[in-house]
């Protein structure tokens, strides 16, 4: 269960989380949606203790991590895999060595067995003939698919954090992305994605946090959401609506 | 009144991070993990690639420097210091600088934004979530590759200056090979030589930290990428000025200079 308690974060004088609570388990699917700089992306990073709380709480899994020391925190990052913002793959590796990354770093397997792991992981995603492209070389779409094998290779995430997995992709590339997180789903795994694309939060999630200058503006499942009278999700759910031939 | 009190805040909270950084860098040079390849990868970038400018600057600067003593010396009649007056000025305080100049413009420029735009680009939060220590992996292998390459550049760049102002002294203004080469002789001296070879490592270890601080507190995006390289230079600029001067004088001083 990941717990926040009346947390507050801000950069400098700009306030992006004001008190917010709330708690999720780990099996549960949840999207958050907000606008650019809502405070989502922090979110997830508060989340793995990649950034400390003005004030509040946050427990994760029982254990209170708001104080912790970055050696302490290695052990409740593993119990998550993240995907950050367009895969953030290391320029300088091949996607060999991007997804092989945590398996050195934090298994004591050989070149060999790295080696078997990565193709496996790769061929899950249909991307094993591009073990030696370098990031530059792939698309939107691949860029995410190895980012997302690269989260979950070295240990089993309980949850799955995902910060705008399909912004900037095509419909094709975006649905691909989707069905992986579905796919990745299955079992007692639950996941968390950020986006502004209520398309696919829909799709995917079950419960809805909807962030608006640093605050919950609504936490509830698909018809809260949809009954919404709230005119920021207005805006939002306006994309699910295609525009009448006479606004054209 | 609090605006003022929290850039104070801010610019404390930033030295602290800055010393931090420098210290826990230097620690990576003697404890695990070490990163081999990636230490490999720095001296390759900064050394190997700042080769060809540091040798083109330093035949330049070698050459003009004779060329400027040979019109002035002459008059006097004392063109048999030429070669003197080059040594020393290279050695002691010319090449060390220009070279450690022309490395933080080009290295120092590249460590920032690389850096920059791994914070941008998320890869810096990646490797903690990985358990891997940004500092231990980023910053330590770009201080080992600047304490490394630096001073054989400088050496590098030394006798090639050296040699650009002996082409000048000897073809252009007509002296003796032999009295140049004497009276280089004469200044390669222990204090000379020590007072040359120190500050390389110095003006590195301040290079790599300045420009890897500055990668790192990186903010915002384009513009903020543009920020961080731009400081990155200028300040190590300022700091490799700054040291130099410092240095100079502490060296007077325990070698024994007369002024």
């Amino acid at each position: 269960m990941i717990v926040f308690d009346r947390v507050s974060f801000s950069y400098g004088t700009q306030h992006v989380l004001r008190d917010v609570s709330f708690s999720i388990p780990f099996n549960q699917r949840v999207a958050i949606l907000g606008g650019s700089g809502d405070g989502k992306t922090t979110l997830l990073k508060l989340i793995l203790g990649l950034l400390r709380p003005d004030s509040g709480r946050i427990i994760i899994g029982g254990e209170d991590i708001t104080d912790k020391k970055e050696d302490e925190l290695r052990e409740i990052r593993t119990k998550f895999s993240i995907v950050f913002q367009e895969g953030a793959l290391f320029d300088s590796l091949n996607v060999k060595e991007n997804v092989a990354f945590g398996l050195r770093e934090y298994t004591k397997m050989t070149e060999e067995e790295i080696d078997r792991k990565v193709r496996e992981l790769l061929g899950k995603v249909g991307l094993e003939h591009a073990m030696e492209l370098m990031p530059e070389e792939l698309s939107g779409g691949m860029h995410r698919r190895v980012a997302i094998m690269r989260s979950m290779a070295a240990f089993d995430p309980r949850m799955f954090l995902y910060d705008e997995a399909t912004t900037g992709l095509d419909p094709v590339n975006a649905d691909i992305i989707c069905r992986l997180i579905l796919d990745l789903a299955k079992g007692e795994k639950g996941f968390i994605i950020v986006t502004h694309k209520v398309f696919d939060a829909l799709r995917l999630a079950e419960r809805f946090m909807f962030l608006k200058n640093g605050l919950i503006m609504l936490d509830g499942n698909k018809e809260q959401l949809m009954q919404s009278s709230l005119p920021e999700i207005h805006v939002f759910l306006t994309e699910l609506s295609p525009p009448s031939p006479a606004s054209l | 009144m609090k605006m003022e009190n929290i850039q104070i805040k801010e610019l404390v909270s930033d030295l602290q991070d800055f010393y931090f950084l420098s210290l826990h860098g230097l620690v990576g040079l003697v404890r695990r993990p070490f990163y081999l390849k990636d230490i490999v990868e720095q001296m390759e970038y900064s050394g190997a690639g700042s080769f060809f400018i540091i040798l083109l600057i330093s035949l330049f600067i070698g050459m003009a420097l004779s060329l400027q003593l040979s019109t002035e010396l002459a008059g006097m009649g004392f063109k048999m210091y030429i070669g003197k007056i080059v040594g020393v000025s290279i050695v002691r305080e010319i090449g060390p600088v220009m070279t450690a100049l022309v490395f933080a413009g080009r290295v120092g420029s590249g460590m920032a934004s690389e850096l920059g735009s791994m914070i941008l680009g998320h890869q810096v939060d990646t490797l903690r979530v990985f358990g891997v220590d940004p500092i231990r992996k980023l910053v330590t292998p770009r201080i080992i590759g600047s304490l490394i390459m630096l001073p054989a550049l400088t050496i590098i760049g030394d006798t090639v200056s050296i040699l650009g102002g002996y082409y000048i002294a000897v073809f252009v203004s007509h002296q003796s090979a032999a009295v140049y080469w004497g009276s280089i002789q004469g200044v390669l001296n222990f204090e000379n030589v020590l007072s040359g070879s120190i500050k390389p490592f110095i003006f590195g270890y301040l290079t790599a930290c300045i420009s890897c601080y500055m990668g790192l507190s990186t903010k915002g995006g384009a513009i903020g990428l543009r920020r961080s390289t731009t400081r990155a230079v200028v300040a190590s600029f300022v700091m490799i000025i700054v040291a130099d001067f410092i240095l100079t004088r502490v060296l007077f001083y325990i070698l024994g200079f007369s002024l």
